[in-house]
């Protein structure tokens, strides 16, 4: 299948994009630090990860994809302290009372892939495959972005 | 008389998608009946009296005629239907009764591509006529019931329906394709017509027509045929792909530190210039930019950072995204891609 499929658009941004928002939250990052400096290097570790994920969402589309939105929503609600679990599993387990034929292999798939996926909680799983395909392909954008960082940070 | 036929609707439903003699009928009725169906939507109870007086006469060469090339069929395709269905033809003809489909579960193979595999009868119908003909044809439906049923004809098709059910993933198959102008509906030999499973066949469908799409992009999936092999090995590359991120941010953060006060001489001018000044965002990104060009090679540029140069940056424009365009189109910054 062409990945300009006509069913399925999932079209990411070039690389550049990426790259821009990483930087952008990483020079956030770096003027933070000097105030509050954490000492701790894990602390550090999670807000470059943090920072990671959230430029990522943001460069693949903001709030025009599930798991981008519920990728910010999630870092916002750590950011606020204000826990509002919302994994949606009403909607999944009504369908899945009418008819257990629903391939159960695929079904516990699924399951798995949601946890993974941010966002995968209140979806079908077609509407999973979806964004799965999304999120791999803006996982990979971001890896090779922060790749590039690291080699030329390393270089230098 | 139609009350008491409800209760034989249902078995009548399971059997009829089942065998080839039903199919047949109703193909053959679909294609004489709908168009009186259309024109005479007022007169249900004339139809189905003419039903009945068709019934009692064709009942018995019908069905033994067509139950033997339903046993010749066995695992057959195509040919052998039509085969099979030579001599039925004119006592088929004969008959005004139609089995069923139920019409609605043709309504949710509209929205299916299935293909099929063995073509029995093709026939055209009409999506406006259906609404009107759905309560015609189900209460020939109920009529039918009741005339089989006090056939010989009933245990057979009984058994039909037992093995059927089993047979549902069978390679036996037989597709009828009712289409009128754009309407589309398959359906599977062996396999239950009823709505709920056809609607599942449908969003199955859907499923792995994504997963498709989800192996060409996750390499290595080539090599796992089924679904299941498949899926671990997407989850297994998110997975993977996590870990990466976690790891170059740890690495980052190693390395971030180190640098901090190197780099900080170079960006520091750049950042209080920017950050002091910047009202909206799109500006600080192209501080950001020069510090790090990015290149396939991985090379940073960083002595190409030209501190004069982030006065040509700012140019405005529509979308940061385009500035940024702009930006690695102008500078010399050595980007490389």
């Amino acid at each position: 299948m062409a990945s300009a499929d006509k069913l399925i658009n999932t079209d990411v941004p070039e690389k550049d994009v990426f790259a821009l928002h990483f930087l952008r939250s990483l020079s956030n990052l770096r003027t933070q630090n000097p105030l509050n400096s954490p000492d701790k290097s894990i602390d550090r570790v999670r807000k470059i990860k943090k920072a990671a994920y959230v430029s990522m969402a943001r460069a693949a589309g903001g709030n025009s994809r599930l798991w981008s939105r519920a990728l910010l929503r999630r870092a916002a609600k750590d950011d606020n302290k204000s826990v509002r679990f919302s994994r949606r599993k009403r909607k999944i387990s009504s369908k899945r009372r009418r008819s257990n034929q629903r391939a159960p292999v695929v079904e516990e798939a699924a399951e798995r892939l949601r946890n993974l996926v941010p966002g995968g909680g209140g979806m079908e799983t077609s509407k999973l495959m979806e964004e799965t395909a999304h999120y791999i392909k803006c996982l990979s954008m971001q890896v090779k972005v922060m790749q590039c960082l690291v080699d030329g940070l390393s270089q230098k | 008389m139609l009350e008491g036929l409800v209760s034989q609707e249902s078995l009548s439903l399971n059997s009829m998608d089942m065998s080839v003699l039903e199919r047949l009928k109703w193909v053959q009725q679909q294609q004489q009946q709908l168009q009186q169906v259309v024109y005479q939507s007022s007169n249900n109870s004339h139809e189905l009296l003419q039903i009945l007086q068709f019934h009692g006469s064709n009942n018995d060469d019908l069905l033994q005629s067509s139950f033997s090339p339903f046993q010749m069929l066995g695992s057959g395709f195509g040919p052998n239907y039509n085969i099979g269905f030579g001599p039925p033809h004119e006592a088929i003809s004969r008959t005004s009764s139609c089995h069923m489909e139920p019409v609605d579960t043709i309504e949710v193979l509209l929205k299916t591509g299935e293909e099929n595999r063995a073509i029995a009868l093709k026939n055209k119908r009409n999506p406006e006529v259906k609404t009107r003909g759905e309560e015609k044809t189900e209460k020939k439906i109920k009529v039918e019931a009741e005339t089989e049923s006090s056939m010989k004809g009933k245990s057979n098709m009984r058994n039909t329906e037992a093995s059927s059910d089993t047979s549902k993933e069978t390679s036996k198959k037989a597709s009828e394709i009712q289409k009128l102008d754009y309407i589309h509906v398959r359906a599977r030999r062996g396999q239950a017509t009823d709505r709920h499973s056809l609607a599942e066949r449908a969003r199955r469908e859907k499923i792995s027509k994504k997963m498709k799409y989800l192996q060409d992009i996750v390499p290595g999936c080539n090599k796992v045929t089924g679904k299941a092999g498949m899926l671990d090995e997407i989850i297994n590359y998110v997975q993977c792909l996590q870990r990466q991120v976690e790891f170059l941010s740890m690495k980052l953060a190693v390395l971030n530190p180190e640098l901090e006060l190197a780099v900080e001489d170079v960006s520091v001018k750049q950042f209080q210039a920017y950050f002091t000044n910047v009202v909206a965002s799109k500006q600080s990104i192209m501080v950001d930019v020069p510090l790090f060009p990015l290149d396939q090679q991985g090379s940073l540029d960083l002595s190409a950072i030209n501190p004069n140069q982030t006065t040509s940056i700012e140019a405005p424009s529509a979308s940061w995204e385009t500035q940024s365009q702009s930006l690695y189109n102008t500078s010399s910054l050595g980007f490389q891609y």
